[in-house]
């Protein structure tokens, strides 16, 4: 069996005996290669679901939408499991709440070009860490390339030419918030740009706001950042947001010793929030 | 009359001498209406761009007034008037007929608003017929032709090697007499435009006129992430907020685009929301694309770009929505 059948067999069993309200997979969609994420409730429609290289959604997200239909069956690769883990770890979901099925994730691919996407090319974990079962057996693990290779491009830059390119980066912002609302780490109730008693941000759209908008997103995901990428995949403007966050990431590590979050539920560590005696007070 | 292809550059030249001609052109890496000139390569073999041209009519932030106060402690108010003479060069019959929505929304029905006035009566409208389509072009099931936009006044339809230029209106008869050293007195053959993604808009608005409490909005809207993806990439989406900026007592008033899609924008004063979930907010979009507008105004306010089919982060897709609509069995 195919991991694509196992996934419909287990999700078509979980809804019929109830112990899912709703399943998060992925169907077709209009065009050739595409895929488009589907939730699920009856368990009839579980042969609309696919499992194939052009699964570009990641699905953890969700979750917190379909909560209140009671509980959440779905498909996790490394991404959405991750995802998973910090939708838990934030107290947004309770671990009980959802049934994962796991799955190795052999690399998404463009629908356009036939090319494994950058977040792909980039994955360091395309096995979920945190499953119930596994639909099939695990993927090898991918050769990510060089974590950094991006921070260190822009580093390389002189002072002026960097602020150069920033500006140009954000003045194409379109602010349509759409790498917020994909992002798994992204669970404020109430987003600050969306505070609009407060004006933390104006709605002007102008290099200031979207740059303010941009690294204040930067530095509040920063130490939960779980890497998969959507932010940059979604935006329209392909503003390249992983620069900025595996910056963040980078100077952590600097700082506070090689770190990933959200690999396991048991640790779920938090170096920007949490203080410890021994860091380092590079500024004191 | 023809309008060689190798002949538009210089065209492009002599237009922008006295005016902002905007043409689409990729500047970096994202595909919109950019003022003609040094760095900005016109590319009029694109499709579509990823930015529509509303913001020429429209800008995402547009300033209204500046208020201070002067030293007698009583409150100034200065008028911004930025429209100015701009071009548009290359625009597609489908943002043609964008424009005809927004006139309809910014021009009629007993208010008429300066700003977008202002700059509508100030731009030429050049519109370039498409030869080819994009996988996501559906305009021609939307009733729009894609070698043909009425409302422009310039048409450049398409032949091959060369455009035919048709003048539409007195603006555009006025402004093709002072091409004669670009064009050429001869007939061509527009080229067709085959689109391979149709819908079937047949009895859809009316049967959407029963369907607001359709189990389909609730499938749909499960997917959506409520991002404005769709409404600023979309042509005829034209909601904004006013709001303004403070420094101490000087000020400015401003308004920029707005998307129904964002939770606070139907937030009222008092905290109730009268659209407060996915659901609400999706079924709005759609409903006033394909229905709200046509009744107000007798046409839909889809027109085929296929830009949020595009663009959306999950494919939402516009197009399988219709085709649901036309499959419902309630």
């Amino acid at each position: 069996m195919t991991a694509q059948d196992i996934i419909r067999t287990r999700a078509k069993e979980l809804l019929e005996s109830g112990e899912v309200a709703t399943f998060i997979g992925w169907e077709a969609g209009r065009f050739e290669n595409q895929t488009t994420p589907l939730v699920i409730t009856d368990a009839a429609d579980a042969d609309k679901l696919v499992f194939n290289e052009y699964c570009v959604n990641t699905l953890a997200k969700y979750v917190r939408d379909v909560i209140p239909r009671g509980k959440v069956g779905l498909v996790v690769r490394g991404c959405d499991s991750r995802g998973i883990i910090r939708l838990v770890a934030d107290k947004v979901i309770k671990r009980e709440d959802v049934y994962l099925i796991g799955v190795g994730c052999p690399g998404i691919k463009d629908r356009k070009t036939g090319e494994m996407l950058k977040k792909c090319a980039e994955c360091r974990h395309n096995n979920p860490p945190e499953f119930d079962e596994m639909a099939g057996e695990v993927a090898e693990k991918p050769v990510a390339v060089e974590r950094f290779a991006e921070v260190a491009e822009v580093e390389a830059m002189a002072q002026p030419d960097r602020s150069r390119y920033f500006e140009s980066v954000y003045a194409k912002c379109i602010r349509c918030y759409a790498c917020r609302d994909v992002c798994p780490c992204c669970t404020c109730r109430e987003c600050f740009v969306d505070q609009r008693r407060e004006n933390w941000v104006g709605k002007q759209n102008n290099v200031a706001e979207n740059r303010f908008y941009g690294l204040t997103r930067v530095m509040h995901i920063g130490d939960r950042c779980i890497e998969c990428g959507e932010c940059e995949r979604v935006c329209p403007m392909d503003l390249p947001l992983m620069k900025l966050n595996r910056k963040v990431i980078q100077d952590m590590n600097d700082l506070f010793g090689e770190f990933e979050s959200s690999l396991s539920l048991e640790d779920t560590t938090e170096p920007l929030i949490e203080y410890r005696l021994d860091d380092v007070e590079e500024f004191m | 009359m023809i309008l060689n292809k190798q002949k538009v550059a210089a065209l492009l030249d002599h237009l922008s001498g006295a005016r902002d001609v905007f043409v689409p052109a990729t500047v970096d890496g994202v595909a919109k209406f950019a003022r003609y000139g040094e760095g900005v390569q016109p590319d009029f073999g694109m499709v579509n761009t990823t930015m529509p041209p509303k913001d020429l009519l429209f800008p995402q932030t547009q300033k209204m007034y500046h208020f201070d106060v002067d030293a007698n402690g009583s409150y100034r108010i200065h008028e911004y008037d930025e429209s100015r003479e701009q071009v548009v060069f290359g625009i597609r019959p489908c943002d043609m007929r964008s424009i005809v929505c927004m006139d309809e929304v910014f021009l009629t029905k007993g208010f008429v608003d300066e700003f977008y006035a202002n700059a509508r009566d100030k731009l030429l409208t050049v519109c370039v017929g498409c030869a080819q389509a994009a996988e996501t072009c559906f305009c021609d099931s939307m009733g729009v032709d894609p070698q043909m936009a009425p409302n422009a006044d310039v048409m450049l339809q398409d032949c091959g090697d060369a455009y035919l230029v048709l003048a539409q209106t007195e603006k555009g008869e006025a402004e093709v007499a002072e091409w004669s050293a670009f064009t050429e007195e001869a007939d061509a053959q527009p080229v067709t435009c085959d689109l391979t993604l149709k819908v079937d808009m047949e009895g859809v608005v009316d049967k959407l006129e029963g369907m607001y409490d359709a189990p389909i909005w609730d499938n749909l809207s499960i997917k959506c992430l409520n991002c404005g993806t769709c409404t600023y990439v979309c042509p005829t989406c034209h909601c904004f907020d006013i709001s303004q900026d403070m420094r101490r007592k000087d000020g400015i008033r401003f308004r920029c685009w707005d998307s129904c899609m964002f939770s606070e924008y139907t937030m009222m004063a008092g905290g109730h929301n009268p659209r407060p979930e996915k659901l609400e907010r999706v079924r709005n979009r759609f409903m006033h694309k394909l229905n709200f507008f046509e009744r107000r105004y007798g046409m839909s306010l889809c027109v085929g770009c296929g830009r949020c089919v595009e663009k959306c982060p999950v494919a939402l897709d516009i197009t399988r929505l219709i085709d649901e609509i036309g499959a419902y069995d309630a």
